[in-house]
C-alpha cells in the first residue's frame, strides 16, 4: 500500500520532483554551461522514496509522507522549546521557522512500522543531508548519509561508520552538547568514533544533524515519549 | 486695469462656451495622449528588448563538433563525450569584424559518488575572469562577486547550487574526485536559467585542475549593427565547430518592432490629423458665431493683424491645454498602460515598457502646438479677412 | 485743400451702388452734407431709405461708389480712390465712436474689459486716464466688475457708449441705438446723448426711426431714396 497524505500538494515540499522534472527543459538552453545538481530544496527529501523506503525498511510494504512545519505547529514559542532540547540555536537558510520537514511513515500493510525523516545541516565543504530510520519507540534502526561533500566523505559513508549510531535514541543524545561537542556524563555518544579526525568539523555537523533530526521527530511524529529524559 | 490683453481676450473668448472648448481640448488631449503613449510605448519597449537581448551576454555560442551543448544530453552521456577544440579559435573568432567580444568556456563534469545512493554528477563551468564577467554585466548577484585571478581557486555559485550545498560567501568547496578545495567568492540571485545550477571557476582553474588545455565553447557577442546572418554563415564554415545561434529570435524580434513602429507612426499621424480637423472645426464655427463682433473689433480700430493673431491664441490655447491635459493623462496612466500592454503582447521583455520622459513631454508639446498654430492659419486669416460692415450688416439688416 | 471753417466732416455727391443680379441700385444717391464740429445731427427716413448705408459711408465702414469723403479736414474718398483696409481701420480710430441697435458685449468679460477692450488694439495717448470718470459719467462705475448678462439693455447700451468713446473720438455715429429698448430707456439713452453734445461737445450723428429721439438733434436730415430731402 501506498498512500499519501492530503497535504501533499505543500509547494516547497513537492519542488524537489519539480526540481527534477525541470532539467530537461533548463536543459533546453543552449548554453553549454551544465547544471546538473538540480535537486535543490528548502525541505530534506528522500531522492527516490519508493527505492530508498525499501532499502532502509526492508520488508515495508507502503508509506505515507508527512509535512509539517515549527511555524504551523506552535511557532516562535515551539522553535524556543526545540533549540533548547537541541541545545542550539536554530541558523541559517534550512533552519527557519518555516522549513518544511518531510517525514515518512512506514507500513507494513496496515500496519504502522517506524518513520524516516532526513535534516539537512551545514558541513566544511557543502551541504549534508543525515537520514534516519526510526522503530515506532524512536529508536535508530537506519543511518544514511544521502548527501555529502566532505574530505572523508568515503569514511562517513562506510558502513561502519554510520552502524555506531543504531540502537541510540533521543535519551542518548540529551547529554551530548553539540556546541561544545563534549558528552557529559560520558555515553553512547562519545562512543561515536570519528573514522577522520581531519575533518572534525563534518563529524560534528553529523551528530548535531543526527540530534536534531531526533528531536524533530519526537515533538512531530512520536508525542515526545523522549522529553522527560531531557534535563534542561 | 486700465488695459486687457489679447490673450486674455482670447482666453475669454474661450470661455463663452466652456463645453465646446473643454470638447475641443479633450479631443486634442487624447491625442496628445495616444501620441505620447504610443511613442513612450514604442521607445520603452524597444530599449526594454534591447536590454533583454544584451542581457543574454552572447548571442552566439561555438562549439566543438559533437560537444553536447545540451545540459540533458550531457547528462544522459554520464559526463562523457566532451569534445574540445583549440584555444586559438577564441582568438581568430575575435578577430572578425562583425564580433563585439569573445569568451572562452570549458566545461568539465565529474562523478560525485558521495550524492544520492548510486552517485551524481557535478558540472563545473571555466570562464575566463577577464571577459565573461563583463558579457554577462546583467548577471545579478546576491552576495559576493566574480573571481578576478585566471587561475584562482575560488568559486561562484548558482542561487540553486548555492542553496543545495548550503555555501555562503567565505565558505569552502570541494571539488569531488580532485579533492580540490575553492573558496566561494559570490551567489548568483535566481535567474530561472541554467545559471540557477552552474559552479563557475575561472577557465584557467579548471583546465589545472582537470588537466584540459583546449575549450568546450566560445560565446560570442556580435555588434548591434553587423549583420548576424552573413556572419553566421561565415561562422558555419569554421572546421570542427558547430554554430548555436540566437540570431533567429533577434531578427524575428527585431522585425516585429520595426513592424509596431511605423503602425506607432501611421496611428500617431491619423490621431494627428482628426485631431487638427476638430480644432480646425471648432474654431472656424467660432469665428462665424462671431462675426459681428469681430466687426465691432475692426470697428474700434483692430487691425486684420489683431484678428488674426487673437484667434490664432485661441487655437494654441486650445492646443496647449490639450497637450498639457494628454501628457499629463499619459504620465499617469503609464503604469496601467504598461500592464495592459503586457496582457496583450505575446512577448514582452523585462523592465518598463512605456518609458516617457522629459524629451517626449516636449517634443509632443511642441508638436501639439505646431499643430495648433497650423490649424489656427485658416480660421485665422477668414476672420482677420472680414469687413466691419459685411458682418455687422450681416445681422443690422436681415 | 481745407477749408477754414472747422467742419468735421464733408460729404460731396456720394453715392453707393449695390448690384442685386443685373439691376443696380443706388442706396445712397448723390448726397453732399457738412457738419460742423460739436453738431448733434439726426438721420432719419422711411425703412430703405439707405439711411444706413448713407451712416456707414461717412464711417468710413463702407466705401461709397463714387463721391468726396473728408474727415477734419482730411480727404478720405475722392472719386473711385479710397484708401486701403488697414488705412481706413487707422481712420475709424482716430475720428469715430460706433454704437449699434445691437450692443455687441463680450459676454466673458466684465464692464470695465469690455470698455478698454479698444486699448487692446489702439490706445489714442492719454485716453486711458478717462477710464474711470467715463464709467461713472455713464452710472457704470457701481456696474464696472458686472458681466453683460447681469444688466438691463439701457445699462449694455451705456457700456457700449462707454466703449465708443473710450479713445475720444471727433464723432459718434449711432445707428438705431434704441431700437430695441423700451421708452423710458430710449429718453434715457438720449439724454445721455444730448448731454455728450452739449458738455463735451461731441459731434453725434444719428440714425433713428425714433422721432422723439430725432427731436433732440439741431438739425434733421431726411433721407428718401438715397437722396437728402430739402429741408
Amino acid at each position: 500500500m501506498k498512500t499519501t497524505s492530503p497535504s501533499s500538494t505543500t509547494e516547497s515540499a513537492s519542488r524537489p520532483r519539480a526540481a527534477r522534472a525541470l532539467v530537461p527543459a533548463a536543459a533546453a538552453a543552449l548554453l553549454c554551461a551544465a547544471a546538473l545538481a538540480l535537486y535543490a530544496a528548502v525541505g530534506c527529501d528522500l531522492n527516490d522514496p519508493d527505492r530508498d523506503v525499501k532499502r532502509l525498511f526492508p520488508g515495508s510494504t507502503g508509506y505515507k509522507t508527512l509535512y509539517v512545519s515549527i511555524s504551523r505547529k506552535g511557532g516562535q514559542d515551539l522553535l524556543q522549546k526545540i533549540e533548547a532540547r537541541l541545545g542550539d540555536r536554530f541558523a541559517g537558510l534550512f533552519e527557519t521557522i518555516d522549513v518544511p520537514y518531510t517525514m515518512y511513515e512506514i507500513y507494513k500493510g496496515q500496519e504502522l512500522i517506524g518513520y524516516i525523516h532526513g535534516t539537512n545541516q551545514k558541513g566544511t565543504y557543502g551541504g549534508l543531508q543525515v537520514f534516519l530510520a526510526l522503530d515506532r519507540q524512536g529508536v535508530i534502526r537506519g543511518f544514511y548519509l544521502q548527501k555529502l561533500t566532505s574530505k572523508a566523505a568515503k569514511a562517513f559513508r562506510d558502513p561502519a561508520f554510520g552502524g555506531q549510531f543504531l540502537g541510540l535514541s533521543l535519551a542518548d543524545f540529551y547529554a551530548y552538547d553539540i556546541v561544545t561537542g563534549k558528552e557529559d556524563p560520558p555515553g553512547a555518544v562519545g562512543r561515536i568514533a570519528n573514522p577522520d579526525t581531519a575533518s572534525d568539523r563534518d563529524f560534528r555537523a553529523i551528530l548535531r544533524a543526527t540530534k536534531k533530526n531526533l528531536v524533530l521527530v519526537d515533538e512531530f511524529l512520536l508525542g515526545n515519549p523522549h522529553l522527560k529524559f531531557f534535563k534542561g | 486695469m486700465k488695459k486687457i490683453s489679447i490673450l486674455q481676450v482670447a482666453y475669454k473668448s474661450l470661455l463663452r462656451k466652456k463645453t465646446r472648448s473643454a470638447l475641443t481640448v479633450l479631443g486634442i488631449a487624447m491625442a496628445a495622449w495616444v501620441l505620447v503613449s504610443l511613442f513612450g510605448f514604442n521607445r520603452g519597449y524597444e530599449s526594454s528588448l534591447n536590454k533583454d537581448i544584451d542581457n543574454l551576454g552572447f548571442q552566439m555560442l561555438v562549439v566543438a563538433k559533437g560537444c553536447p551543448y545540451e545540459a540533458a544530453t550531457l547528462m544522459l552521456k554520464g559526463g562523457t563525450g566532451l569534445k574540445y577544440m583549440s584555444e586559438s579559435i577564441a582568438a581568430s573568432v575575435a578577430a572578425e569584424p562583425e564580433v563585439d567580444a569573445v569568451t572562452p568556456m570549458l566545461m568539465q563534469v565529474v562523478f560525485d559518488p558521495n550524492k544520492g545512493e548510486s552517485g551524481g554528477l557535478a558540472a563545473f563551468l571555466g570562464v575566463d575572469p577577464a571577459t565573461y564577467p563583463r558579457l554577462k554585466s546583467a548577471l545579478p548577484f546576491q552576495a559576493g562577486g566574480w573571481f578576478r585571478e585566471p587561475e584562482a581557486a575560488e568559486a561562484v555559485f548558482g542561487y540553486e547550487v548555492a542553496e543545495l550545498e548550503q555555501r555562503e560567501v567565505g565558505d569552502l568547496y570541494l571539488i569531488p574526485e580532485k579533492e580540490v578545495e575553492v573558496k566561494v567568492v559570490g551567489i548568483l540571485q535566481r535567474t530561472g536559467t541554467q545559471d540557477d545550477g552552474t559552479i563557475f571557476l575561472p577557465l584557467g582553474t579548471v583546465q589545472k585542475v582537470f588537466g584540459v588545455s583546449e575549450l568546450t565553447s566560445i560565446g560570442i557577442k556580435v555588434r548591434k549593427d553587423a549583420d548576424m546572418k552573413a556572419f553566421e554563415d561565415k561562422m558555419y564554415k569554421l572546421p570542427d565547430v558547430q554554430v548555436v545561434s540566437l540570431t533567429q529570435v533577434k531578427t524575428t524580434i527585431m522585425t516585429l518592432v520595426s513592424t509596431a513602429r511605423v503602425m506607432v507612426f501611421s496611428i500617431a499621424v491619423i490621431a494627428i490629423l482628426i485631431a487638427m480637423m476638430g480644432v480646425v472645426n471648432t474654431v472656424l464655427m467660432s469665428v462665424m458665431e462671431r462675426r459681428q463682433e469681430i466687426g465691432i473689433l475692426k470697428s474700434m480700430g483692430a487691425m486684420a493683424g489683431d484678428v488674426f493673431k487673437l484667434v490664432w491664441l485661441e487655437t494654441i490655447i486650445l492646443c496647449g491645454a490639450g497637450g498639457l491635459v494628454g501628457t499629463g493623462l499619459a504620465l499617469i496612466t503609464a503604469r496601467l498602460t504598461d500592464l495592459l500592454v503586457r496582457r496583450l503582447l505575446p512577448y514582452s521583455p523585462s523592465g518598463g515598457l512605456v518609458s516617457i520622459d522629459a524629451g517626449l513631454v516636449a517634443v509632443t508639446l511642441g508638436v501639439v502646438t505646431a499643430i495648433g498654430l497650423a490649424s489656427g492659419v485658416y480660421p485665422s486669416w477668414k476672420a482677420a479677412r472680414m469687413r466691419p460692415l459685411d458682418t455687422i450688416r450681416s445681422e443690422e439688416e436681415s | 485743400m481745407s477749408a477754414p471753417v472747422p467742419y468735421v466732416l464733408e460729404a460731396e455727391d456720394l453715392r453707393r451702388v449695390y448690384r442685386r443680379g443685373p439691376e443696380e441700385i443706388a442706396a445712397v444717391d448723390g448726397v453732399t452734407l457738412r457738419i460742423a464740429k460739436g453738431a448733434f445731427v439726426s438721420i432719419v427716413g422711411p425703412s430703405g431709405s439707405g439711411k444706413t448705408t448713407l451712416i456707414n459711408v461717412l464711417g468710413c465702414l463702407d466705401n461709397p461708389t463714387s463721391g468726396r469723403l473728408a474727415l477734419e479736414g482730411r480727404t478720405v474718398f475722392e472719386k473711385c480712390r479710397g484708401l486701403s483696409e488697414s488705412k481706413l481701420t487707422r481712420v475709424r480710430r482716430e475720428v469715430f465712436g460706433y454704437i449699434f441697435q445691437k450692443f455687441y458685449l463680450v459676454p466673458t468679460l466684465t464692464v470695465r474689459e469690455n470698455v478698454v477692450l479698444p486699448f487692446t488694439f489702439y490706445e489714442k495717448p492719454g485716453a486711458g486716464a478717462d477710464v474711470d470718470r467715463l464709467l461713472a459719467q455713464l452710472g457704470l462705475d457701481k456696474r464696472a466688475e458686472h458681466l453683460p448678462g447681469q444688466l438691463s439693455g439701457g445699462e449694455m447700451q451705456r457700456v457700449a457708449i462707454a466703449r465708443a468713446l473710450v479713445n475720444r473720438p471727433s464723432i459718434l455715429l449711432a445707428d438705431e441705438p434704441t431700437g430695441n429698448l423700451d421708452t423710458a430707456r430710449s429718453d434715457e439713452i438720449g439724454r445721455i446723448l444730448g448731454d455728450l453734445n452739449a458738455r463735451e461737445g461731441l459731434t453725434v450723428l444719428l440714425v433713428t426711426h425714433n422721432p422723439k429721439l430725432a427731436a433732440l438733434a439741431h438739425r434733421t436730415i431726411e433721407l428718401v431714396d438715397g437722396r437728402i430731402r430739402a429741408a
